[in-house]
């Protein structure tokens, strides 16, 4: 990054004498043609990914500057004046790709929403369709169960313990795509039903430390609850965790939850840089944490566990319980 | 029409006449500073488009009348070498500035209706308006 930044020194200066010079000039009565270039150098600047703060306190030295320049109070006045002038005309591009973020900002939210939509439906077919094929099977044994000689009566008992336990499975797993718990009474109930299943699965105990009442924006609460449940997959697939901890807690005007294991850990830095197979799943719950605006952090070593912390910050505004959720 | 100006654009030289035109009429009808800024913004990336792509073209500003409403009109026509996909050349991403949002996108959210018609070989027409608040 050092190396990056001192690469940049040269044509930053130019920017910034650049526009010292366009804005002097922009104040002298330089009119459109100064303007144009502040719009150009706003351009370039957002080309060069030069931060608002960056440019703000560019343009705070520059007018300083020119008022220090200044003869009398009316040129002092006037550079001011000019001075915004120029740097709304500099700032218009950034308008621009603030309105592109926002639109696709936007369109990410609707994508998200249509793929929940997606294992809403999926979840459904799983559990209905499936569940009423499984019940014509029974119905099919049964018929044929009476047809058979009592030897064999105790093979389609076993034939039907297996059949319940398909369709347990099944059940469970419809309810852990999209568990209607997560939106009857929220993330922290649907992660507790989530590691019950999966602790009873893998054989693995998952300790559960939540301290968190009231609800969240429903948005969130699945964002966190397809973090925790992408977490706890890794730490049982990947890492052949032997014990799993789970915590929650409001912690400085936000919410701190973190997913522990003692499995066999990684290497952060790798995993994410190459092309990883399980790099991916990283980077998918990296921007599910910065799309609710939260931050996700990772700390692994090979041989000593992953711990992923989350944090969020909360507005009041999201921690409100009586909120009407779709 | 009543009030309509025509700039050609050859040169980046012409692209400051086309915005210095647009910040005139959009004074004349009362648009605020900071949208007056935005219609500029607008011109200079039509003309940008124009220089970059066609080499020449022309950009026409014009005030309209709408529903009980005024605003301005601008239309940037090339006879360059068109767009072959239209929709990918409103995507963001797809110019090569590479920034997000600039270019025809960024034209599009800037200005309150946006047209677009290109023909390959024969040129290309963005008519946008912006109504007045």
């Amino acid at each position: 990054m050092k190396t990056a930044v001192r690469g940049k020194t040269s044509p930053q200066t130019n920017f910034e004498d650049e526009y010292r010079s366009s804005l002097r000039e922009y104040a002298a009565g330089g009119g459109e043609l100064a303007l144009g270039r502040a719009y150009e150098l706003g351009r370039r600047a957002l080309n060069e990914q030069k931060s608002l703060i960056e440019m703000a306190s560019l343009h705070h030295q520059a007018v300083l500057a020119l008022i220090r320049d200044a003869e009398s109070d009316k040129q002092r006045e006037e550079s001011i004046r000019a001075g915004s002038e120029f740097l709304a005309e500099c700032l218009s591009p950034y308008e621009m790709a603030h309105r592109g973020f926002q639109d696709a900002v936007k369109a990410l939210r609707q994508l998200n929403e249509t793929l929940e939509e997606e294992i809403k439906r999926i979840a459904y077919a799983v559990h209905d369709e499936a569940g009423q094929l499984l019940v014509a099977v029974h119905l099919a044994l049964a018929e044929m169960a009476l047809e058979l000689p009592e030897a064999q009566q105790g093979q389609v008992t076993r034939i039907r313990e297996l059949l319940n336990e398909v369709e347990k499975h099944l059940r469970r797993y419809s309810h852990e795509l999209r568990p209607t718990i997560l939106d009857d009474l929220g993330w922290v109930p649907a992660i507790q039903f989530l590691a019950d299943g999966v602790s009873k699965r893998a054989n693995i105990p998952i300790r559960i430390d939540a301290i968190f009442s009231g609800r969240l924006a429903g948005p969130i609460e699945t964002a966190l609850y397809r973090i925790v449940q992408e977490a706890l997959n890794n730490a049982v697939k990947h890492a052949a965790a032997k014990n799993i901890w789970v915590r929650a807690r409001k912690e400085h005007h936000g919410l701190c939850c973190s997913i522990r294991d003692d499995g066999v850990g990684f290497d952060p830095h790798q995993v994410q840089t190459a092309s990883h197979r399980n790099g991916l799943g990283l980077v998918a719950m990296q921007e599910r944490v910065s799309a609710i605006g939260g931050t996700l952090q990772i700390e692994s070593r090979p041989g000593h566990g992953t711990e992923l912390s989350i944090r969020l910050p909360l507005e009041d505004s999201h921690a409100n319980s009586n909120r009407t959720r779709r | 029409m009543v009030g309509e100006i025509r700039v050609a654009i050859n040169s980046d030289q012409d692209i400051v006449s086309a915005r210095q035109k647009g910040r005139v009429v959009a004074n004349e009808l009362g648009f605020s500073s900071g949208d007056a800024t935005l219609i500029a913004t607008a011109i200079s990336e039509l003309a940008r488009n124009i220089v970059s792509y066609a080499r020449k073209g022309l950009i026409t500003i014009k005030k309209v009348n709408g529903h009980n409403r005024e605003g301005i009109a601008v239309i940037a026509a090339d006879e360059g070498p068109g767009i072959p996909d239209i929709r990918q050349a409103l995507r963001d991403g797809f110019s090569t500035s590479g920034s997000l949002g600039l270019g025809l996108p960024g034209v599009r959210r800037l200005m309150d209706e946006f047209e677009i018609t290109s023909q390959l070989g024969k040129g290309t027409t963005v008519a946008v308006k912006k109504w007045r608040q």
